[in-house]
């Protein structure tokens, strides 16, 4: 029984060796890209600054800046929204399809009891994506912190960017690779399972974003006449006092880390929850 | 055996398969009421309320803060339009890769790997008949849906312009895509991408994603074709100014001597002493900028609307022919039982 939890974790990566080499190159891709923008395009960028002669060379650095800071928030969105595709897969191709043809329940009358079974499944996809997200968020780190005045379109408090910069990446694509799991040992089908883990995660991530604001205590800031926030501020809420005073609520910079960790613990706690619960399921459904 | 198949079978089969498909696909067919319902309450409801509000509160805006007054607008409607506007823009512009990943995945790849198809057409069902129902159907309920949607959002954003100063402009490019028949083409070609790939590649989930990156690369496609769909206006200026233009940018370049228009690539204005000098070597006389203006949108949403429609009966073309290829000469004996009953 030793040598069964290796094989079976031989087996899974060689049956999804497809989406693994394909989940390589997304990674690979999506940091080639990262490298060109923080080490061909920034500089770029950069030596135009200092060399180019606005009067007399019709130099266009704040267009520049604002498409490096464009193409930055793209890298972003790919990288904190992949948790979307694992739902997909995770119910569809992982667990769905063998539920629904029945390649789960020979492999459970091959000496694998379901536990162990679902373990693999997990744990295999489970270390790609802890691997692969936690160098794709260092390297987005690498990308982003620098040439904060060359990125003119983008905040911090973007959903993209928001997620990209931490542990939140991972967590959610756990989460989703859990949704996946329990979605398909409810529903047994494949495509039904795909749909409903995407529409799931989905929904999740909306009510978690939506919440997002709220899950650190806000500053609040009162004048007595109209006051703009400083730009890197995010603006939360904004009215006026009964005794005619103007107010607003909002996050400095310095809030990121305590509202990107309390997303992170919640977002980890629903994957352990769901995770749980599908353990269970598949231990009381072959009982 | 052609000619069985082409026989056209008895009249009855016809409804049948399409009752059958309608029960086979009935959760699709729900979840794909509801999100044309719900995006078309969204869109009326930014077509009207939304509107006006956002109107009145810039209206507002414009009336107390710029005369050094304490600004007195409702800044919440004029966000809530924004935002109401972005997430149904972005959710019309996800439906071309629904449709294709949905008919690649559960149309006909899932029938074709579960062996279902070959069990339809072993049931007096012919494969040709079967798979005109599982075109005709969806590829209906498909564009009619997404026609309404297409033109509901024309209709929201048309409110908006002029009135809301922050509404898109019409060529902003999610905006130009999901406004009009535009997105029904993309939706229905999308489709029978995945009906064909499906056919083809006889695997669902590899047919879902294979289906969705096909219809990526067909965006791509009509994008860099769609400016040349239609003739473009042309903006001419001397060597002192620069031709004016609104709308989408296709080609600018220089007027040679010969009052030629040449493309190039740099210094298509003289606002350095080096590109004076460039256009001073190549003989440039002026500068021209090829562009489509506002009046161009339907044209060029009708233009490649229909290059789409040519392209989709096209696809549905190629799915009949490899279905009859395949249960003809291919060999697999349920098609040809099915054939012959």
């Amino acid at each position: 029984m030793s040598a069964a939890a290796p094989a079976l974790h031989r087996t899974v990566l060689r049956l999804h060796r497809t989406t693994l080499a394909c989940w390589t190159l997304f990674v690979t891709a999506v940091l080639g890209w990262l490298g060109w923008l923080g080490g061909v395009s920034a500089p770029h960028i950069r030596h135009l600054e200092t060399t180019c002669d606005p009067v007399r060379d019709l130099c266009n650095i704040p267009y520049l800046g604002w498409v490096y800071g464009e193409r930055l928030g793209y890298v972003a969105s790919v990288i904190g929204y992949g948790f979307l595709a694992v739902a997909a897969y995770a119910g569809g191709a992982l667990i769905g399809r063998e539920l629904e043809n029945g390649t789960a329940a020979l492999a459970w009358t091959q000496g694998v009891t379901p536990t162990r079974w679902l373990a693999a499944k997990l744990t295999v996809p489970a270390l790609a994506l802890t691997a692969g997200d936690g160098t794709l968020v260092a390297a987005f780190r690498w990308g982003w912190t620098p040439h904060r005045d060359l990125r003119l379109g983008d905040d911090w408090s973007f959903g993209g960017i928001f997620l990209a910069r931490g542990p939140a990446t991972p967590a959610y694509a756990l989460c989703a690779l859990a949704v996946g799991a329990l979605t398909a040992l409810l529903l047994r089908r494949t495509l039904p399972a795909l749909a409903v883990s995407l529409g799931a995660t989905g929904l999740l991530h909306l009510l978690l974003a939506h919440v997002r604001p709220y899950l650190w205590p806000r500053l609040t800031r009162t004048e007595p006449h109209p006051f703009e926030l400083d730009n890197s501020a995010w603006e939360v809420a904004r009215g006026r006092t009964a005794g005619g005073g103007h107010w607003a609520t909002y996050h400095p910079p310095s809030h990121f880390w305590p509202l990107h960790l309390m997303e992170t613990g919640i977002v980890l706690a629903v994957a352990a929850l769901t995770t749980a619960a599908a353990f269970a399921l598949v231990r009381r459904r072959t009982a | 055996m052609t000619a069985a198949l082409s026989t056209p079978a008895p009249a009855r089969p016809a409804p049948r398969q399409v009752r059958w498909l309608l029960r086979l696909h009935r959760p699709a067919l729900c979840a794909w009421a509801v999100l044309v319902a719900g995006l078309a309450g969204a869109l009326l409801w930014l077509w009207g309320p939304l509107t006006d509000a956002a109107a009145t509160a810039w209206h507002d805006y414009d009336a107390t803060c710029g005369r050094g007054r304490p600004c007195r607008y409702d800044q919440d409607a004029i966000l809530r339009y924004k935002d109401v506007y972005q997430y149904t823009t972005m959710a019309l512009l996800l439906l071309p890769f629904l449709a294709a990943a949905w008919a690649g995945a559960a149309l006909t790849g899932r029938e074709v790997e579960t062996g279902t198809a070959r069990l339809a057409w072993t049931q007096g069902v012919t494969p040709l008949r079967w798979l005109a129902a599982r075109l005709t159907v969806p590829a209906l309920l498909v564009a009619a849906g997404t026609a309404l949607l297409g033109m509901l959002h024309h209709a929201a954003w048309s409110a908006g312009r002029g009135r809301v100063p922050t509404a898109k402009s019409w060529d902003d490019v999610p905006t130009f895509y999901t406004g009009g028949p535009l997105i029904a083409g993309l939706a229905l070609a999308g489709l029978l991408i995945g009906a064909l790939v499906g056919l083809l590649v006889g695997r669902s989930l590899v047919a879902l994603c294979v289906s969705a990156l096909s219809t990526a690369v067909l965006w791509i496609g009509v994008h860099t074709a769609l400016p040349h769909l239609w003739p473009v206006a042309t903006s001419v200026s001397g060597r002192r100014g620069f031709p004016s233009y609104s709308g989408i940018k296709v080609a600018e370049g220089i007027v040679t001597e010969g009052g030629a228009h040449r493309p190039v690539p740099t210094c298509t204005v003289d606002l350095s002493p080096q590109c004076q000098a460039l256009n001073d070597r190549r003989g440039t006389v002026g500068f021209y900028i090829d562009y489509h203006p506002y009046s161009h949108r339907w044209p060029l949403q009708l233009a490649s609307t229909g290059v789409l429609l040519a392209l989709a009966v096209l696809l549905a073309l190629a799915a009949l022919r490899l279905l009859h290829h395949r249960t003809t000469t291919g060999g697999t004996r349920p098609g040809r039982e099915g054939a012959a009953a």
